[in-house]
């Protein structure tokens, strides 16, 4: 794969370039930040639709609870902030444990019965007051702290951290995408009980597949919590949060590990630099039109489709003759 | 080492299976025969776990597998393939054996796993995708392939030669008659054809409506008046 | 208390007729076309903003709106059957997102056109407290029940007697069936979407005769659709109906026990009991495993 070359190239430009150009262009360092966000949930719902098999509309539900969960143990316990946003994502991951039931139904079912589970909790949260502030929400949720003599409350060790953790789910999933848990995983969703017969645990596998979804996604929501320092209900538990990363991920190719993140930081950085300019209020019909123009035209997204074309433009340009062989 | 005791499966109204009852032994070679809808596949669900039946036991080594799930009962040891091939989506043939070999002996062997491509000709198309590139032979041999890769102890073969013109039929026929000598286990055949049976099980059961009607040798089976009855004359709907 | 109690139940009865005219036509369209329609909500809030137009612009009783209310809804409708149509791999799923997207290009644009003020009827008539022995109610609640009833017993009649009406029945229950019957699945899922748009708007209208309307009230719809034809299984709509009347009913307790707050809540939690322990609703007939 190409990408293997370019590893270096995007070290590079992530942690110095674009640190040294930028880090004082608070505006451009902020949408930053949040485009990667959203590429985080983006990656952690293709994740599930992917190697899990299953559509969710409801991510929001484990980005909320990991935010609160995170800001709750940071406020009311004295946890640290960096293990306490690994516990938002543990908590994301215990949440989906209610989830689990909805594993064995088909398609819609899951999907729906994920977004039921968002508004649950942001109903749950808005009326547990005394543990989550209730609609009032929390404030003063702590910034990261110093580490190493690095301030990383700042805008740029905000980006860092963020960084870091997109990648390191981009590993992750690229680790079980290429192992034999990831090639049952791909072979599950057009049946299970071809994978069963051959010792499978389709189950099982499914289940680690929602927890990990969830955890990562608890981990960018609390990450999330300690960067905006505020959280309420209805911000936390936002369809927002569904919503964009489904759009960044079907954009990018949802069935590619880079496909998501790409997606994020460009619908991301167009909607707010220029949707928003355009239609102040409501400049997110502008990202229905692009899914609903997307699942017609490119379901696979359209950098997949710019690269087919590339590759085939290469190829007759080569007079190279089609991989033969296949029964078509 | 499986002996299924009175197993019965009714699905509403209709009895599929009744009062099923036999034993398989170590490294047998058993042939069940028995005319379409007489539930030969029914009871390969049965013992795979894809069917729960309503009614008996199924002894597998001495391990009551009714109680395990279906992947379970791949790691112990039940082996099966599917009528029409159902070969592992988005992987290739070699990802097909390792993702069988993995998930039903616990670990991966390259070695093994080239043995059972060349045992079953699939050696050129082993990094192929399984499910675009293969003729229908070939996906049979697939399923069996991926059933060998988990180390049963029991194959269970549904129509494997069924589909397939006269000379891959001979051609598989050798292979399937080397698996039970080369890998020493148990199988057990579905077909159609009397004549595959006959030469490759020295025993043979029929299935009827449900019913095992007969178990005994080719020769002693299809002459037993009840057996060809059933073949020609029994009112089926 | 049980005064307050019984007062609760009528209330709950009443919502529960109109949320039956919501969840009608999402229950049709999953049925015969076994697609959610998640833009469904957004129909519905469109009808309702259509009845608000009327009203507004040209100081006349929302009723007037139905007309323009059925045409807009059953474009939209027929819009929604022609897109998911073109949709060629993984029909269901990619449905989902579609509709999805549907539902929010129609909210945003909602959103533009009205603003994100609630709105709701000042029609005196549709306002006006009946009190009908020791319960009482708006009009408009009244009015409305009897709107539901006789489109549930239109839609009765209509899958009953009428050809395209079984038609639908056919497809729903057996698709391939009902082809080597001679009926055309295509065009009979067009008539069930129309159908749905027809149901959304008297239910849009209706909405805005009996509560407020906002923008975002349109995914609240949309689940609120969902979670009825959940619970009353798939292929029954008499089912919708009284699933409608639980729920109503039931958030209408929980209002009078509880809060208001919570009331969402109720809803979502016995759809969860529902999916896990009835998965074929309360009258459903075939089964949902995937």
């Amino acid at each position: 794969m190409k990408l293997r070359h370019s590893i270096p190239i995007i070290l590079v430009v992530l942690y110095g370039v674009v640190p040294l150009l930028l880090q004082h262009n608070n505006y451009i360092m902020s949408i930053l930040v949040a485009s990667l966000t959203i590429a985080g949930i983006a990656l952690a719902w293709s994740l599930l639709g992917n190697l899990g098999g299953m559509v969710s509309f409801g991510h929001a539900a484990f980005f909320g609870v990991g935010s609160y969960t995170s800001a709750i143990l940071t406020m009311k316990m004295g946890v640290p902030v960096f293990p306490a946003i690994l516990f938002g994502g543990i908590g994301a991951a215990i949440a989906s444990i209610a989830v689990l039931p909805a594993l064995r139904l088909a398609g819609p079912y899951f999907a729906l019965a994920i977004l039921a589970y968002a508004n649950i909790f942001r109903i749950l949260a808005t009326e547990f007051t005394s543990l989550t502030g209730g609609a009032g929400g929390l404030l003063g949720i702590p910034l990261f702290p110093e580490l190493f003599g690095f301030n990383f409350g700042s805008k740029l060790g905000s980006y860092l951290i963020i960084t870091s953790i997109v990648l390191i789910f981009a590993v992750i999933y690229r680790m079980i995408r290429t192992s034999y848990h990831g090639f049952a995983l791909l072979a599950m969703i057009e049946g299970e009980d071809s994978t069963r017969v051959v010792g499978v645990n389709s189950t099982f596998l499914k289940a680690m597949m929602l927890f990990l979804s969830a955890f990562m996604t608890g981990i960018i929501g609390a990450f999330n919590a300690h960067y905006i320092n505020f959280l309420e209900p209805d911000y936390a538990f936002s369809g927002v949060w569904t919503m964009i990363p489904i759009v960044a991920a079907i954009f990018g190719g949802y069935r590619t590990l880079t496909g998501p993140i790409i997606g994020a930081i460009v619908v991301y950085t167009v909607d707010q630099l220029i949707f928003k300019a355009l239609i102040p209020s409501g400049h997110q019909i502008i990202l229905g039109a692009l899914l609903t123009l997307m699942i017609l035209f490119a379901p696979d997204g359209l950098i997949p489709l710019f690269s087919k074309k590339l590759s085939w433009a290469r190829r007759v340009k080569e007079n190279r003759s089609p991989q033969t062989g296949h029964i078509c | 080492m499986l002996t299924l005791n009175n197993i019965t499966v009714q699905f509403g109204g209709l009895i599929a299976l009744k009062g099923v009852t036999f034993t398989i032994r170590d490294e047998e070679v058993l042939g069940l025969v028995g005319p379409n809808g007489a539930g030969k596949t029914t009871l390969f669900n049965v013992i795979s776990g894809l069917t729960r039946p309503t009614g008996g036991e199924a002894i597998f080594n001495k391990i009551n597998i009714l109680n395990s799930p279906m992947h379970k009962r791949a790691r112990v040891g039940i082996g099966r393939t599917f009528q029409i091939p159902q070969p592992l989506q988005e992987l290739t043939v070699r990802q097909n054996l390792q993702v069988a070999q993995r998930f039903g002996t616990g670990k991966v062997n390259q070695d093994k796993i080239e043995e059972i491509l060349n045992f079953l000709h699939l050696e050129d198309k082993a990094d192929r995708d399984a499910v675009s590139s293969l003729s229908l032979s070939e996906l049979k041999a697939l399923e069996v392939g991926k059933a060998l890769a988990t180390e049963p102890q029991l194959l269970l073969l549904d129509e494997v030669l069924a589909g397939l013109e006269t000379a891959s039929k001979r051609a598989f026929m050798k292979t399937l008659s080397e698996l039970n000598s080369k890998y020493r286990i148990s199988i057990l055949i579905i077909e159609h054809d009397i004549e595959t049976i006959s030469n490759m099980c020295p025993r043979v059961c029929v299935l009827n409506y449900g019913q095992i009607i007969a178990d005994g040798t080719p020769k002693e089976v299809f002459s037993d008046p009840e057996v060809i009855k059933s073949y020609t004359g029994g009112a089926h709907d | 208390m049980s005064a307050l109690i019984l007062q609760s139940l009528y209330s709950g009865l009443l919502t529960g007729g109109y949320y039956a005219l919501i969840a009608l036509g999402l229950a049709l369209v999953f049925s015969t076309v076994k697609i959610i329609n998640l833009a469904h909500g957004e129909m519905v809030l469109l009808a309702a903003y259509m009845a608000y137009v009327m009203e507004n612009s040209f100081a006349t009783n929302p009723v007037v709106a139905m007309p323009l209310a059925l045409v807009i809804a059953s474009l939209i409708a027929v819009i929604i059957y022609f897109l998911i149509s073109r949709i060629k791999k993984h029909r269901e799923l990619n449905s989902l997102i579609l509709t999805y997207g549907i539902g929010i290009i129609l909210t945003n644009a909602i959103l533009i056109t009205w603003s994100a003020d609630i709105h709701s009827t000042s029609n005196e008539a549709m306002q006006k407290p009946i009190t009908i022995g020791p319960f009482s109610s708006m009009t408009s609640e009244l009015i409305f029940l009897g709107v539901s009833m006789l489109m549930v017993a239109a839609l009765w009649w209509w899958l009953t007697r009428s050809w395209y009406g079984r038609a639908v029945r056919a497809v729903s229950s057996n698709r391939d069936a009902a082809k080597l019957m001679g009926i055309n699945p295509q065009n009979t899922e067009l008539v069930a979407f129309i159908v749905a748009g027809i149901l959304a708007s008297f239910a849009g209208v209706a909405l805005y005769c009996t509560g407020v309307i906002q923008p975002s009230l349109g995914t609240a719809l949309t689940t609120k659709a969902f979670i009825i034809t959940v619970l009353a299984g798939i292929g029954s709509i008499p089912g919708v109906l009284i699933g409608s009347v639980l729920i109503g009913v039931a958030e209408s307790l929980t209002v009078t026990l509880y809060s208001s707050a919570i009331q969402e809540l109720t809803g979502m939690v016995l759809f969860l009991l529902v999916l896990f322990v009835l998965p074929n609703g309360l009258f459903g007939q075939t089964r949902r495993r995937g």
